[in-house]
Protein backbone atom coordinates (compact mmCIF):
# COMPACT_ATOMS: atom_id res chain seq x y z
CA UNK A 1 0.00 0.00 0.00
CA UNK A 2 2.99 2.36 0.66
CA UNK A 3 4.65 1.77 -2.20
CA UNK A 4 1.34 2.25 -4.42
CA UNK A 5 0.79 5.56 -2.62
CA UNK A 6 4.85 6.36 -3.07
CA UNK A 7 4.72 5.44 -6.92
CA UNK A 8 1.48 7.61 -7.40
CA UNK A 9 2.44 10.89 -5.43
CA UNK A 10 6.23 10.73 -7.00
CA UNK A 11 5.01 10.30 -10.71
CA UNK A 12 2.27 13.02 -10.43
CA UNK A 13 4.92 15.23 -9.29
CA UNK A 14 7.62 14.51 -11.40
CA UNK A 15 5.04 14.44 -14.29
CA UNK A 16 3.42 17.72 -13.35
CA UNK A 17 6.15 19.82 -12.52
CA UNK A 18 8.92 18.40 -15.41
CA UNK A 19 7.50 20.78 -17.84
CA UNK A 20 7.68 23.90 -16.00
CA UNK A 21 11.41 23.89 -14.83
CA UNK A 22 11.85 24.22 -18.84
CA UNK A 23 9.43 27.27 -19.29
CA UNK A 24 10.63 28.91 -16.11
CA UNK A 25 14.33 28.53 -17.72
CA UNK A 26 12.95 29.71 -20.92
CA UNK A 27 11.21 32.89 -19.47
CA UNK A 28 13.89 33.81 -17.49
CA UNK A 29 16.46 33.73 -20.72
CA UNK A 30 13.77 35.83 -22.76
CA UNK A 31 13.48 38.41 -19.94
CA UNK A 32 17.16 38.66 -20.01
CA UNK A 33 17.10 39.55 -23.68
CA UNK A 34 14.52 42.25 -23.00
CA UNK A 35 11.59 39.91 -24.78
CA UNK A 36 8.54 39.14 -23.01
CA UNK A 37 8.67 35.19 -24.10
CA UNK A 38 6.15 32.67 -24.17
CA UNK A 39 4.17 31.76 -21.09
CA UNK A 40 5.73 30.02 -18.27
CA UNK A 41 3.13 26.92 -19.22
CA UNK A 42 4.09 26.66 -22.93
CA UNK A 43 5.72 23.36 -22.76
CA UNK A 44 2.75 21.92 -21.85
CA UNK A 45 0.62 23.26 -24.51
CA UNK A 46 3.47 22.58 -27.03
CA UNK A 47 3.39 18.64 -25.40
CA UNK A 48 -0.26 18.30 -25.70
CA UNK A 49 -0.09 19.45 -29.68
CA UNK A 50 2.29 17.40 -30.79
CA UNK A 51 0.64 14.49 -29.08
CA UNK A 52 -2.46 14.89 -31.30
CA UNK A 53 -0.39 15.01 -34.84
CA UNK A 54 0.39 12.04 -36.65
CA UNK A 55 4.16 11.07 -36.74
CA UNK A 56 6.39 10.72 -39.95
CA UNK A 57 8.52 7.52 -40.22
CA UNK A 58 11.15 7.52 -42.41
CA UNK A 59 10.66 4.27 -44.66
CA UNK A 60 14.73 2.93 -44.50
CA UNK A 61 14.27 3.00 -40.62
CA UNK A 62 13.80 -0.03 -38.53
CA UNK A 63 12.06 -1.00 -35.49
CA UNK A 64 14.93 0.68 -32.88
CA UNK A 65 13.65 4.57 -34.70
CA UNK A 66 10.04 3.32 -33.48
CA UNK A 67 10.81 1.65 -30.13
CA UNK A 68 12.99 4.58 -29.06
CA UNK A 69 10.77 7.34 -27.80
CA UNK A 70 9.10 5.00 -25.67
CA UNK A 71 11.94 3.71 -24.22
CA UNK A 72 13.92 7.11 -23.39
CA UNK A 73 10.49 8.31 -21.93
CA UNK A 74 9.67 5.04 -19.62
CA UNK A 75 13.58 4.68 -18.45
CA UNK A 76 13.56 8.78 -17.08
CA UNK A 77 9.83 7.63 -15.57
CA UNK A 78 11.89 5.20 -13.69
CA UNK A 79 14.66 7.18 -12.78
CA UNK A 80 12.55 9.63 -11.95
CA UNK A 81 10.99 6.79 -8.93
CA UNK A 82 14.43 5.74 -7.85
CA UNK A 83 14.90 9.27 -6.84
CA UNK A 84 12.15 10.43 -4.16
CA UNK A 85 10.98 14.03 -4.14
CA UNK A 86 10.50 13.64 -0.44
CA UNK A 87 11.87 11.61 2.27
CA UNK A 88 8.30 11.31 4.23
CA UNK A 89 6.91 9.46 0.90
CA UNK A 90 9.55 7.07 0.27
CA UNK A 91 9.05 2.93 1.56
CA UNK A 92 11.15 1.84 3.91
CA UNK A 93 12.52 -1.11 1.86
CA UNK A 94 13.06 0.37 -2.18
CA UNK A 95 14.05 -1.25 -4.84
CA UNK A 96 17.19 0.69 -6.96
CA UNK A 97 20.03 2.56 -5.83
CA UNK A 98 21.97 5.18 -7.46
CA UNK A 99 23.97 2.79 -9.59
CA UNK A 100 20.85 1.51 -11.05
CA UNK A 101 20.01 5.11 -11.71
CA UNK A 102 23.20 6.02 -13.39
CA UNK A 103 23.02 2.70 -15.38
CA UNK A 104 19.22 3.14 -16.36
CA UNK A 105 19.81 6.85 -17.23
CA UNK A 106 22.65 5.11 -19.87
CA UNK A 107 20.50 2.40 -21.26
CA UNK A 108 17.96 5.58 -22.61
CA UNK A 109 21.31 7.10 -23.63
CA UNK A 110 21.89 4.53 -25.84
CA UNK A 111 18.76 3.86 -27.35
CA UNK A 112 18.58 7.65 -28.31
CA UNK A 113 22.29 7.58 -29.73
CA UNK A 114 21.40 4.30 -31.57
CA UNK A 115 17.65 6.17 -32.84
CA UNK A 116 20.34 8.76 -34.19
CA UNK A 117 21.97 6.99 -36.34
CA UNK A 118 19.56 4.38 -37.62
CA UNK A 119 18.12 7.15 -39.45
CA UNK A 120 21.34 7.79 -41.45
CA UNK A 121 21.05 11.36 -41.51
CA UNK A 122 24.60 13.16 -41.33
CA UNK A 123 23.04 15.23 -38.61
CA UNK A 124 21.90 12.11 -36.32
CA UNK A 125 25.19 10.63 -36.46
CA UNK A 126 26.93 13.44 -35.58
CA UNK A 127 24.74 14.32 -32.53
CA UNK A 128 25.11 10.80 -31.26
CA UNK A 129 29.33 10.75 -31.46
CA UNK A 130 28.97 14.15 -29.53
CA UNK A 131 26.62 12.58 -26.77
CA UNK A 132 28.48 9.34 -26.42
CA UNK A 133 32.02 11.53 -26.01
CA UNK A 134 29.95 13.98 -23.41
CA UNK A 135 28.14 11.05 -21.17
CA UNK A 136 31.42 9.01 -21.22
CA UNK A 137 32.84 11.86 -20.19
CA UNK A 138 31.04 12.63 -17.25
CA UNK A 139 29.44 9.30 -16.10
CA UNK A 140 32.75 9.29 -13.68
CA UNK A 141 32.24 12.22 -11.90
CA UNK A 142 28.46 10.80 -11.25
CA UNK A 143 29.74 7.93 -9.85
CA UNK A 144 32.44 8.51 -7.89
CA UNK A 145 30.32 11.18 -6.03
CA UNK A 146 27.45 9.50 -5.38
CA UNK A 147 30.60 6.61 -4.41
CA UNK A 148 31.99 9.30 -1.83
CA UNK A 149 27.79 9.94 -0.52
CA UNK A 150 27.83 5.85 -0.49
CA UNK A 151 30.61 5.64 1.89
CA UNK A 152 29.69 8.28 4.05
CA UNK A 153 25.83 7.25 4.81
CA UNK A 154 26.85 3.23 4.40
CA UNK A 155 24.73 2.26 1.89
CA UNK A 156 23.86 2.65 -1.81
CA UNK A 157 20.34 3.58 -1.59
CA UNK A 158 19.31 6.81 -3.09
CA UNK A 159 17.03 6.95 0.05
CA UNK A 160 19.55 5.97 3.06
CA UNK A 161 22.04 8.95 1.30
CA UNK A 162 19.03 11.59 1.71
CA UNK A 163 18.47 10.65 5.18
CA UNK A 164 21.97 10.77 6.12
CA UNK A 165 22.36 13.97 4.37
CA UNK A 166 19.57 15.55 6.23
CA UNK A 167 20.56 14.89 9.59
CA UNK A 168 24.27 16.67 9.00
CA UNK A 169 22.50 19.78 9.06
CA UNK A 170 23.46 22.22 6.62
CA UNK A 171 25.61 19.67 4.70
CA UNK A 172 27.08 22.70 2.42
CA UNK A 173 29.66 24.21 5.09
CA UNK A 174 31.20 20.99 4.94
CA UNK A 175 34.05 20.22 2.96
CA UNK A 176 33.19 16.98 1.06
CA UNK A 177 29.59 17.61 0.37
CA UNK A 178 30.56 21.43 -1.13
CA UNK A 179 33.03 19.44 -3.93
CA UNK A 180 30.13 16.93 -4.63
CA UNK A 181 27.92 19.49 -4.61
CA UNK A 182 29.94 21.45 -7.55
CA UNK A 183 30.66 18.44 -9.19
CA UNK A 184 26.87 17.62 -9.81
CA UNK A 185 25.94 20.72 -10.39
CA UNK A 186 28.33 21.16 -13.29
CA UNK A 187 27.86 17.51 -14.64
CA UNK A 188 23.70 18.43 -14.21
CA UNK A 189 24.92 21.50 -17.35
CA UNK A 190 26.08 18.28 -19.30
CA UNK A 191 24.04 15.75 -18.85
CA UNK A 192 20.86 18.26 -19.21
CA UNK A 193 21.76 20.06 -22.41
CA UNK A 194 22.01 23.03 -21.32
CA UNK A 195 24.82 26.18 -22.12
CA UNK A 196 27.91 25.58 -20.98
CA UNK A 197 27.85 22.13 -23.21
CA UNK A 198 24.71 22.53 -25.58
CA UNK A 199 22.85 24.80 -26.45
CA UNK A 200 19.17 23.74 -26.20
CA UNK A 201 17.43 26.47 -28.16
CA UNK A 202 19.97 26.09 -31.52
CA UNK A 203 19.64 24.37 -34.67
CA UNK A 204 22.67 25.33 -36.01
CA UNK A 205 24.51 22.09 -36.85
CA UNK A 206 28.13 23.11 -35.74
CA UNK A 207 26.71 23.38 -32.05
CA UNK A 208 23.59 20.97 -31.38
CA UNK A 209 23.79 17.68 -29.67
CA UNK A 210 20.69 16.63 -28.20
CA UNK A 211 18.66 18.35 -30.59
CA UNK A 212 20.66 16.68 -33.56
CA UNK A 213 19.43 13.19 -31.97
CA UNK A 214 15.90 14.23 -32.07
CA UNK A 215 15.68 15.96 -35.18
CA UNK A 216 14.02 12.91 -37.07
CA UNK A 217 11.00 12.74 -34.41
CA UNK A 218 7.92 14.24 -35.81
CA UNK A 219 4.47 14.15 -33.40
CA UNK A 220 4.03 11.92 -30.49
CA UNK A 221 7.47 10.46 -30.18
CA UNK A 222 8.91 13.82 -30.78
CA UNK A 223 6.58 14.68 -27.47
CA UNK A 224 7.97 11.22 -25.52
CA UNK A 225 11.46 12.51 -26.51
CA UNK A 226 11.23 16.22 -25.15
CA UNK A 227 8.95 15.19 -22.10
CA UNK A 228 11.34 11.93 -21.11
CA UNK A 229 14.51 14.35 -21.58
CA UNK A 230 12.35 17.32 -19.22
CA UNK A 231 11.81 14.21 -16.37
CA UNK A 232 15.42 13.39 -16.79
CA UNK A 233 16.27 17.25 -15.89
CA UNK A 234 13.93 17.25 -12.92
CA UNK A 235 15.25 14.49 -11.68
CA UNK A 236 19.28 15.82 -11.54
CA UNK A 237 17.32 18.52 -9.83
CA UNK A 238 15.61 16.92 -7.31
CA UNK A 239 18.59 14.93 -6.70
CA UNK A 240 20.47 18.22 -5.62
CA UNK A 241 17.57 19.18 -3.44
CA UNK A 242 17.19 15.92 -1.19
CA UNK A 243 21.05 15.55 -1.07
CA UNK A 244 22.34 19.10 -0.51
CA UNK A 245 19.34 21.32 0.46
CA UNK A 246 18.05 18.92 3.04
CA UNK A 247 14.40 20.07 4.58
CA UNK A 248 12.62 16.95 5.93
CA UNK A 249 14.45 16.91 8.99
CA UNK A 250 13.70 20.12 10.54
CA UNK A 251 10.11 19.92 9.83
CA UNK A 252 8.00 18.84 12.94
CA UNK A 253 5.22 18.13 11.74
CA UNK A 254 3.72 14.45 11.08
CA UNK A 255 1.38 12.68 9.33
CA UNK A 256 -0.10 14.28 5.91
CA UNK A 257 0.58 17.39 7.00
CA UNK A 258 4.39 16.97 7.08
CA UNK A 259 4.01 15.73 3.41
CA UNK A 260 2.18 18.16 1.99
CA UNK A 261 4.79 21.01 3.99
CA UNK A 262 7.47 19.02 2.80
CA UNK A 263 6.52 18.67 -1.14
CA UNK A 264 6.08 22.76 -0.94
CA UNK A 265 9.30 23.76 0.38
CA UNK A 266 10.09 21.32 -2.52
CA UNK A 267 8.40 22.76 -4.96
CA UNK A 268 9.72 26.26 -4.01
CA UNK A 269 13.38 24.95 -3.74
CA UNK A 270 12.55 23.60 -7.18
CA UNK A 271 11.57 26.58 -8.88
CA UNK A 272 15.00 28.85 -7.01
CA UNK A 273 17.42 25.68 -8.47
CA UNK A 274 15.59 26.07 -11.93
CA UNK A 275 16.09 30.38 -11.26
CA UNK A 276 19.79 29.76 -10.83
CA UNK A 277 20.18 27.59 -13.70
CA UNK A 278 18.87 29.81 -16.25
CA UNK A 279 20.95 32.78 -14.72
CA UNK A 280 24.24 30.69 -14.99
CA UNK A 281 22.86 29.62 -18.69
CA UNK A 282 22.67 33.17 -19.71
CA UNK A 283 25.96 34.42 -17.85
CA UNK A 284 27.95 31.81 -19.42
CA UNK A 285 28.96 30.98 -22.82
CA UNK A 286 28.98 27.71 -24.99
CA UNK A 287 32.18 26.39 -24.87
CA UNK A 288 33.24 25.08 -28.31
CA UNK A 289 33.09 21.07 -28.64
CA UNK A 290 37.09 20.86 -27.88
CA UNK A 291 37.23 22.59 -24.64
CA UNK A 292 34.33 20.38 -22.75
CA UNK A 293 36.97 17.56 -21.91
CA UNK A 294 38.10 20.74 -19.68
CA UNK A 295 34.84 21.03 -17.89
CA UNK A 296 34.24 17.16 -17.56
CA UNK A 297 38.34 16.77 -16.22
CA UNK A 298 37.06 19.86 -13.81
CA UNK A 299 33.98 17.95 -12.45
CA UNK A 300 35.32 14.70 -11.88
CA UNK A 301 38.65 16.57 -10.14
CA UNK A 302 35.97 18.09 -8.05
CA UNK A 303 33.89 15.16 -6.80
CA UNK A 304 37.27 13.42 -6.43
CA UNK A 305 38.85 15.78 -4.58
CA UNK A 306 35.79 15.09 -2.37
CA UNK A 307 36.17 11.72 -1.94
CA UNK A 308 39.72 12.79 -1.04
CA UNK A 309 38.64 14.91 1.79
CA UNK A 310 36.90 12.02 2.94
CA UNK A 311 39.69 10.34 3.87
CA UNK A 312 41.82 13.25 4.94
CA UNK A 313 39.42 13.86 7.55
CA UNK A 314 39.17 10.15 8.33
CA UNK A 315 36.13 8.62 7.67
CA UNK A 316 34.27 9.19 10.90
CA UNK A 317 34.33 12.81 10.89
CA UNK A 318 31.16 13.22 8.90
CA UNK B 1 33.56 27.06 13.56
CA UNK B 2 36.73 24.63 12.24
CA UNK B 3 33.97 23.68 9.60
CA UNK B 4 34.15 26.89 8.14
CA UNK B 5 37.84 27.03 7.96
CA UNK B 6 38.08 23.28 6.77
CA UNK B 7 35.71 24.67 3.60
CA UNK B 8 37.56 27.88 2.99
CA UNK B 9 40.72 25.78 2.92
CA UNK B 10 39.19 23.48 0.47
CA UNK B 11 37.68 26.22 -1.51
CA UNK B 12 40.95 28.12 -1.87
CA UNK B 13 42.88 24.99 -2.95
CA UNK B 14 39.27 24.49 -5.52
CA UNK B 15 40.49 28.08 -6.84
CA UNK B 16 44.08 26.87 -7.34
CA UNK B 17 42.79 23.79 -9.81
CA UNK B 18 40.15 26.68 -11.26
CA UNK B 19 43.35 28.53 -12.08
CA UNK B 20 45.39 25.35 -13.61
CA UNK B 21 42.29 25.10 -16.15
CA UNK B 22 41.95 28.64 -17.19
CA UNK B 23 43.38 29.27 -20.55
CA UNK B 24 43.81 33.53 -21.10
CA UNK B 25 45.91 35.73 -19.02
CA UNK B 26 42.97 37.74 -17.89
CA UNK B 27 41.23 34.72 -16.46
CA UNK B 28 44.02 34.07 -14.75
CA UNK B 29 44.10 37.29 -13.00
CA UNK B 30 40.34 37.32 -12.26
CA UNK B 31 41.14 33.53 -10.81
CA UNK B 32 44.20 34.64 -8.79
CA UNK B 33 41.71 37.93 -7.53
CA UNK B 34 39.37 35.64 -6.03
CA UNK B 35 41.57 33.52 -4.15
CA UNK B 36 43.60 36.12 -2.72
CA UNK B 37 40.07 37.04 -1.45
CA UNK B 38 39.50 33.90 0.03
CA UNK B 39 42.73 34.24 1.87
CA UNK B 40 41.67 37.76 3.11
CA UNK B 41 38.27 36.07 4.32
CA UNK B 42 39.95 33.72 5.95
CA UNK B 43 42.74 35.77 7.64
CA UNK B 44 39.64 38.48 8.56
CA UNK B 45 38.11 35.27 10.45
CA UNK B 46 41.13 34.68 12.10
CA UNK B 47 41.44 38.11 13.21
CA UNK B 48 37.91 39.14 14.21
CA UNK B 49 38.65 35.83 16.18
CA UNK B 50 42.25 36.53 17.82
CA UNK B 51 40.90 40.31 18.65
CA UNK B 52 37.90 38.66 20.51
CA UNK B 53 40.14 36.46 22.55
CA UNK B 54 43.53 37.87 22.93
CA UNK B 55 43.42 41.00 21.97
CA UNK B 56 45.95 40.81 19.15
CA UNK B 57 44.50 42.76 16.24
CA UNK B 58 47.94 41.79 13.84
CA UNK B 59 45.94 39.47 11.94
CA UNK B 60 43.35 42.05 11.07
CA UNK B 61 45.55 44.52 9.86
CA UNK B 62 47.23 41.99 7.48
CA UNK B 63 43.93 40.93 6.22
CA UNK B 64 43.28 44.79 5.02
CA UNK B 65 47.15 44.34 3.58
CA UNK B 66 46.10 41.69 1.46
CA UNK B 67 42.92 43.42 0.42
CA UNK B 68 44.62 46.37 -0.99
CA UNK B 69 48.05 44.37 -2.40
CA UNK B 70 46.31 40.86 -3.24
CA UNK B 71 42.90 41.78 -3.83
CA UNK B 72 43.14 45.12 -5.30
CA UNK B 73 46.37 46.56 -6.23
CA UNK B 74 48.56 43.49 -7.96
CA UNK B 75 45.82 42.10 -10.15
CA UNK B 76 45.04 45.75 -11.76
CA UNK B 77 49.28 46.58 -12.08
CA UNK B 78 48.99 42.55 -13.83
CA UNK B 79 46.05 43.65 -16.06
CA UNK B 80 47.94 47.05 -17.11
CA UNK B 81 50.69 45.06 -17.86
CA UNK B 82 48.47 42.44 -20.07
CA UNK B 83 47.34 45.64 -22.09
CA UNK B 84 50.53 47.18 -22.41
CA UNK B 85 52.35 43.64 -24.50
CA UNK B 86 49.06 41.99 -25.51
CA UNK B 87 49.42 39.17 -27.79
CA UNK B 88 47.72 37.13 -30.28
CA UNK B 89 45.78 34.23 -28.32
CA UNK B 90 48.21 31.25 -28.91
CA UNK B 91 48.66 28.43 -27.08
CA UNK B 92 50.10 28.58 -23.58
CA UNK B 93 50.58 25.46 -21.72
CA UNK B 94 53.04 22.58 -22.27
CA UNK B 95 50.96 20.13 -21.93
CA UNK B 96 46.47 19.77 -22.75
CA UNK B 97 44.45 20.84 -19.77
CA UNK B 98 43.06 17.82 -18.27
CA UNK B 99 46.35 15.73 -17.46
CA UNK B 100 47.92 19.36 -16.09
CA UNK B 101 44.55 19.18 -13.69
CA UNK B 102 44.97 15.14 -13.14
CA UNK B 103 48.70 16.29 -12.40
CA UNK B 104 47.30 18.79 -9.46
CA UNK B 105 45.24 16.05 -8.10
CA UNK B 106 48.60 13.83 -7.89
CA UNK B 107 50.10 16.61 -5.97
CA UNK B 108 47.53 16.48 -3.84
CA UNK B 109 47.40 13.15 -2.99
CA UNK B 110 51.56 13.34 -2.71
CA UNK B 111 51.32 16.04 -0.35
CA UNK B 112 48.67 13.94 1.65
CA UNK B 113 50.49 10.85 1.78
CA UNK B 114 54.00 12.47 2.17
CA UNK B 115 52.62 14.47 5.22
CA UNK B 116 50.36 11.41 6.84
CA UNK B 117 53.45 10.44 8.40
CA UNK B 118 54.22 13.20 10.50
CA UNK B 119 53.22 14.98 13.83
CA UNK B 120 51.18 17.51 12.47
CA UNK B 121 48.67 15.34 10.68
CA UNK B 122 48.56 12.43 12.98
CA UNK B 123 47.43 14.97 15.72
CA UNK B 124 44.03 14.87 13.29
CA UNK B 125 42.65 18.76 14.47
CA UNK B 126 44.31 20.86 11.67
CA UNK B 127 44.93 18.14 8.92
CA UNK B 128 42.99 19.05 6.04
CA UNK B 129 44.00 22.60 5.72
CA UNK B 130 47.90 21.61 6.39
CA UNK B 131 47.31 19.49 3.47
CA UNK B 132 45.23 21.62 1.08
CA UNK B 133 47.55 24.67 1.64
CA UNK B 134 50.52 22.72 1.15
CA UNK B 135 49.61 21.32 -1.96
CA UNK B 136 48.73 24.55 -3.26
CA UNK B 137 51.70 25.97 -2.58
CA UNK B 138 53.19 22.92 -4.87
CA UNK B 139 50.24 23.27 -7.34
CA UNK B 140 51.46 26.84 -7.52
CA UNK B 141 55.24 25.66 -8.89
CA UNK B 142 53.30 23.66 -11.17
CA UNK B 143 51.36 26.10 -12.48
CA UNK B 144 55.00 28.01 -13.10
CA UNK B 145 56.58 25.37 -14.99
CA UNK B 146 53.58 24.80 -16.88
CA UNK B 147 52.88 28.11 -18.45
CA UNK B 148 55.17 29.61 -21.13
CA UNK B 149 54.61 32.94 -20.89
CA UNK B 150 55.79 35.87 -18.20
CA UNK B 151 52.81 36.88 -16.77
CA UNK B 152 51.13 33.15 -15.79
CA UNK B 153 54.73 32.83 -14.27
CA UNK B 154 54.01 35.84 -12.11
CA UNK B 155 51.09 34.26 -11.31
CA UNK B 156 52.13 31.09 -10.35
CA UNK B 157 54.72 32.74 -8.03
CA UNK B 158 52.32 34.59 -6.06
CA UNK B 159 50.30 31.60 -5.90
CA UNK B 160 53.28 29.82 -4.16
CA UNK B 161 53.54 32.80 -2.03
CA UNK B 162 49.75 32.07 -1.70
CA UNK B 163 50.24 29.02 -0.31
CA UNK B 164 53.07 29.94 2.27
CA UNK B 165 50.65 32.48 3.65
CA UNK B 166 47.93 30.25 4.41
CA UNK B 167 49.91 27.69 5.15
CA UNK B 168 51.83 29.74 8.09
CA UNK B 169 48.22 31.26 8.75
CA UNK B 170 46.14 27.65 9.94
CA UNK B 171 49.21 26.72 11.96
CA UNK B 172 49.97 29.39 13.72
CA UNK B 173 46.92 31.50 13.88
CA UNK B 174 48.63 34.67 12.79
CA UNK B 175 52.29 35.05 12.02
CA UNK B 176 54.07 37.94 13.88
CA UNK B 177 53.39 41.42 11.67
CA UNK B 178 56.79 42.00 10.85
CA UNK B 179 57.38 39.31 9.21
CA UNK B 180 54.29 38.81 7.33
CA UNK B 181 54.73 42.51 5.94
CA UNK B 182 58.19 41.98 5.44
CA UNK B 183 57.28 38.81 2.72
CA UNK B 184 54.25 41.18 1.31
CA UNK B 185 57.04 43.89 0.67
CA UNK B 186 59.37 41.36 -1.23
CA UNK B 187 56.25 40.11 -2.88
CA UNK B 188 55.63 43.58 -4.47
CA UNK B 189 59.19 44.62 -5.47
CA UNK B 190 59.04 41.14 -7.11
CA UNK B 191 55.80 41.74 -9.21
CA UNK B 192 57.25 44.93 -9.87
CA UNK B 193 60.84 44.34 -11.02
CA UNK B 194 58.63 41.18 -12.77
CA UNK B 195 56.54 43.57 -14.80
CA UNK B 196 59.57 46.08 -16.00
CA UNK B 197 61.43 42.51 -17.21
CA UNK B 198 58.01 41.33 -18.86
CA UNK B 199 58.25 45.15 -20.85
CA UNK B 200 61.50 44.53 -21.95
CA UNK B 201 61.18 40.98 -23.27
CA UNK B 202 58.51 42.25 -24.91
CA UNK B 203 60.16 44.96 -26.44
CA UNK B 204 63.19 42.94 -27.40
CA UNK B 205 61.38 40.21 -28.93
CA UNK B 206 58.06 41.94 -29.73
CA UNK B 207 56.65 38.73 -27.59
CA UNK B 208 56.31 37.56 -24.11
CA UNK B 209 57.24 34.02 -24.78
CA UNK B 210 60.10 33.49 -22.56
CA UNK B 211 60.65 30.33 -25.18
CA UNK B 212 62.41 33.35 -27.33
CA UNK B 213 65.32 34.07 -24.84
CA UNK B 214 66.91 30.57 -26.20
CA UNK B 215 67.69 32.91 -29.16
CA UNK B 216 70.11 34.94 -26.69
CA UNK B 217 72.35 31.41 -26.64
CA UNK B 218 75.66 31.77 -28.75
Amino acid sequence: MRSFIYILVQLSIVLLFAPLVNGIIKKIKAFSQKRRGAPVFQMYFDLSKLMKKNTVISDVSSWIFKATPYIVFSTSVIAALLVPVSTFIAPDQMPGDFIMLVSILALGRFFMMAAALDTASTFGGMGSSREAMISSLTEPSILVSMFTLGLISQSTSITQIMNKMGSTGTPLLHPVFIMIFLSLFTVLFAETARIPVDDPATHLELTMVHEAMILEYSGRHLALMEYGAAVKQLVFITLLINLFFPHDQSIALTGISAVCLSLLIYFIKMVCISVVIALIEVNTVKFKLFSIPNLAALAFILSLLGFLQYFVLGGSHV
Amino acid sequence: MSELFNSLSILILLSSFILMANKRVKSYIKTFRFQSFLIAFAAGIIGVKSILEEGRFDVLLVCLVIIILKVIYIPNLLNKMQLNVEYKVEKDFILNIPILIMGCCAIVMFTYFSLSGTDIVSRGAINNQIVNSISLTLIGLFFMISRKKAIGQIIGFLEIENGLFITALYMTGGMPLIVDLGTFIDLLTAVMIMGVMVFRINEKFESINIDKLNNLKG
